[in-house]
């Protein structure tokens, strides 16, 4: 066998990998997954019970944690007790007054160890004010947490809700993304159908956009899956999720088109046209419209999110060479499919 | 382009359209059996149900009118065409015409509906634009699909599954903007929402302007 | 004829979409929930690697028929 020819295959392949391997084992950072009581009083001694995850409280030595406002100010809690890795209970003497601001304020939870290094659990619990005092900065220290520690090693970030999901990323995301290159070697072919009319061209054109609408059905699959364990639902009303399905119907019509026809010149010609309208009208259901309305999406109406900023350097590892794998797998597939179709029609020539 | 051609074309089907009156006067009274078939099952439509019957009405209504517009003509009579005219010129004068005939069907729907069901329109002018923005992307894709399933030999089914998906954010986008136009709901930018079809029809209509030419040969 | 193939193909698709839709309805029991929600819901991570590898092996395996087909058409001939 020509090993010349096989090299992206095998990279394909291998990249891949590196990803289910690398995407399933390399851990979540730590952090918390449930602060009980949910709310508490100035002035009162606060026992918050901690649930962790991927902690190491009791290996660790030194423990520290505070409680921070919004406006800046922190308390340090006065004691610790370490049940065990995943539990420890914190005491907090809550000061009688909360700082400027509104009467019940979000605190967010930092904690450091040697271990885990430092980990944040925003809004972890609402403090309300009593009643007729005024706000003041009394018992509050300026937030500054001395010396935090940062772990060693490659983690991924802990978000709440999302949790080990958060791996997903490399699955789910990564095959809109490949759904998208397929899509757009389809759409390539399918100009360079129209300018030189090369019937080869219509089939690679639709050998890509079938690999394309493959992984897009797998995507809508995937997110399904993923919805169901996160917002609790297979579908909902999320535009992202019903202009992609949208997006789907549009090409499945493709397909029906294609099936439509007995003609191979006109059939050639009628798909590659519609390849480049549908291809037209995809762009503003998947990139605009999504964009201009909220969306339950990570990253939109204060989600957590995972675009952008919070799109990090450990799963930025993983997630490139998600779509890279996950595309040169595509453009292998479609590859044999061309191969068949280049077949059946020379096939189809002979017996003419 | 030629201007005075886009003129006779345009001219021609109107005419055509008015000797085929009975083809004309059955797509309305489809729209009017429908509504008035509505009106009897609900009894009372309110302004949500008014603004996506309208809209689905105008889609079913307009499909119908617009499958003939490519597929009353036989084969020669393109032949003939081809001779004769610009392909552009053609495709232009296709889309006015369908435009125009659409928005034509949209009045008349409104006017049956306003004695069945009232007129819950609040902010007219907003309605009005984008409306009108948003029959011409539906006369862009109606007619680009009319294009394509004569030229597969005048199927009508292929012509609704390929159209109905490619309309959708358009009609999408006018239900927003038709909710908020009888102030189902507030949205302070739906301008926003008028330049979004607004952009949607100039891509699709670049799109087919390019694309139809050679369409046409066959 | 050709209107067959066009039902063809649409039957087809729709089969395909509810049979995933229903079978992964079926199995959404509460028990089934809290196990994949276990363990930082590590596992419906691992389902979803396992759709995409169940989907690209379907696919394959379509590929494949049709391939033996077409082989056994052109040594017939």
């Amino acid at each position: 066998m020509n090993i010349k020819g096989w090299w992206w295959k095998i990279l394909g392949v291998l990249i891949y990998l590196y990803v289910i391997i690398g995407g399933l084992t390399v851990p979540l950072k730590p952090g918390v997954l449930k602060v009980d009581p949910a709310s508490a009083n100035t002035g009162t001694k606060l026992e918050l019970n901690i649930t962790g995850y991927n902690t190491h409280f009791s290996d660790a030595t030194e423990n520290k944690a505070w409680l921070k406002t919004d406006s800046g100010h922190s308390i340090k809690a006065r004691d610790i007790h370490i049940v065990d890795d995943m539990h420890a209970q914190l005491i907090f003497e809550l000061p009688e007054v909360l700082p400027p601001g509104e009467k019940v304020q979000p605190l967010t939870l930092i904690m450091d160890n040697e271990k885990d290094g430092a980990f944040v659990q925003p809004n972890a619990i609402f403090v309300k004010a009593k009643e007729n005092t005024t706000s003041g900065t009394e018992g509050w220290d300026e937030a500054d947490f001395g010396h935090i520690h940062t772990a060693d090693g490659i983690a991924f970030p802990y978000r709440n809700i999302l949790h080990e999901t958060i791996r997903n990323t490399f699955f789910h995301v990564a095959l809109w993304f490949a759904m998208f290159i397929m899509l757009i070697v389809g759409l390539v072919y399918a100009v360079r159908y129209l300018r030189t009319h090369d019937y080869s061209y219509d089939i690679k054109s639709s050998a890509y956009n079938k690999t394309g609408i493959l992984f897009g059905i797998l995507g809508l699959a995937t997110g399904s899956i993923w919805a169901r364990f996160t917002w609790n639902t297979f579908w909902t009303g999320d535009v992202k999720l019903n202009m992609t399905a949208v997006t789907l119907l549009i090409y499945l019509a493709y397909l029906v088109l294609r099936g439509a026809s007995s003609d191979t010149d006109k059939k050639a010609k009628i798909s590659s046209a519609y390849t480049i309208f549908a291809f037209v009208a995809m762009i503003p259901l998947l990139f605009i419209i999504p964009r201009m309305t909220d969306s339950l999406h990570p990253g939109n109406g204060g989600n957590p999110a995972l675009g952008g900023e919070d799109l990090d350097n450990t799963l930025r590892m993983f997630f490139y060479p998600a779509i890279l794998g996950l595309s040169l797998i595509g453009v292998w597939i479609s590859t044999l499919v061309i191969r068949y179709e280049m077949l059946k029609e020379r096939l189809f020539q002979n017996q003419k | 382009m030629n201007i005075s051609k886009v003129k006779d074309i345009f001219i021609k089907e109107l005419s055509v359209e008015f000797r085929q009156r009975f083809a004309v006067g059955g797509i309305f009274l489809f729209a009017a059996t429908v509504v008035f078939l509505i009106y009897k099952s609900f009894n009372d439509i309110n302004p949500r149900e008014w603004t996506i019957l309208l809209w689905i009405i105008m889609l079913f209504a307009g499909l119908n009118a617009v499958v003939k517009s490519f597929l009353q003509e036989r084969r020669e009579t393109y032949l003939y065409y081809y001779t004769l005219f610009d392909p552009i010129d053609l495709i232009v004068a296709k889309l006015m015409y369908n435009f125009v005939f659409l928005t034509s069907l949209f009045v008349i729907i409104i006017a049956i509906m306003s004695v069945f069901a009232g007129f819950p329109v609040k902010s007219l002018g907003l309605f009005v634009t984008g409306s009108l923005v948003g029959i011409l992307g539906i006369a862009i894709v109606f007619t680009f699909v009319s294009v394509i399933s004569a030229t597969e030999g005048g199927n009508s089914t292929l012509m609704s599954i390929l159209a109905l998906p490619l309309v959708l954010p358009i009609v999408l986008l006018l239900l927003k903007i038709s909710a908020v136009s009888v102030r189902l709901m507030t949205d302070t930018s739906i301008g926003q929402d008028i330049w979004m079809l607004v952009s949607i029809d100039s891509i699709l209509l670049g799109a087919m302007i390019l694309l139809f030419p050679s369409l046409w040969r066959s | 004829m050709k209107n067959n193939n066009i039902q063809n193909t649409v039957f087809r698709f729709v089969v395909f979409f509810l049979i995933t839709f229903l079978s992964v309805d079926l199995r959404a029991e509460s028990e089934v929930i809290d196990f994949m929600r276990n363990s930082g819901k590590i596992y419906s991570v691992v389902a979803v690697v396992a759709v995409i590898f169940i989907g690209l092996a379907i696919y394959l395996f379509r590929l494949d028929a049709k391939l033996t087909k077409l082989e056994k058409r052109i040594n017939d001939q």
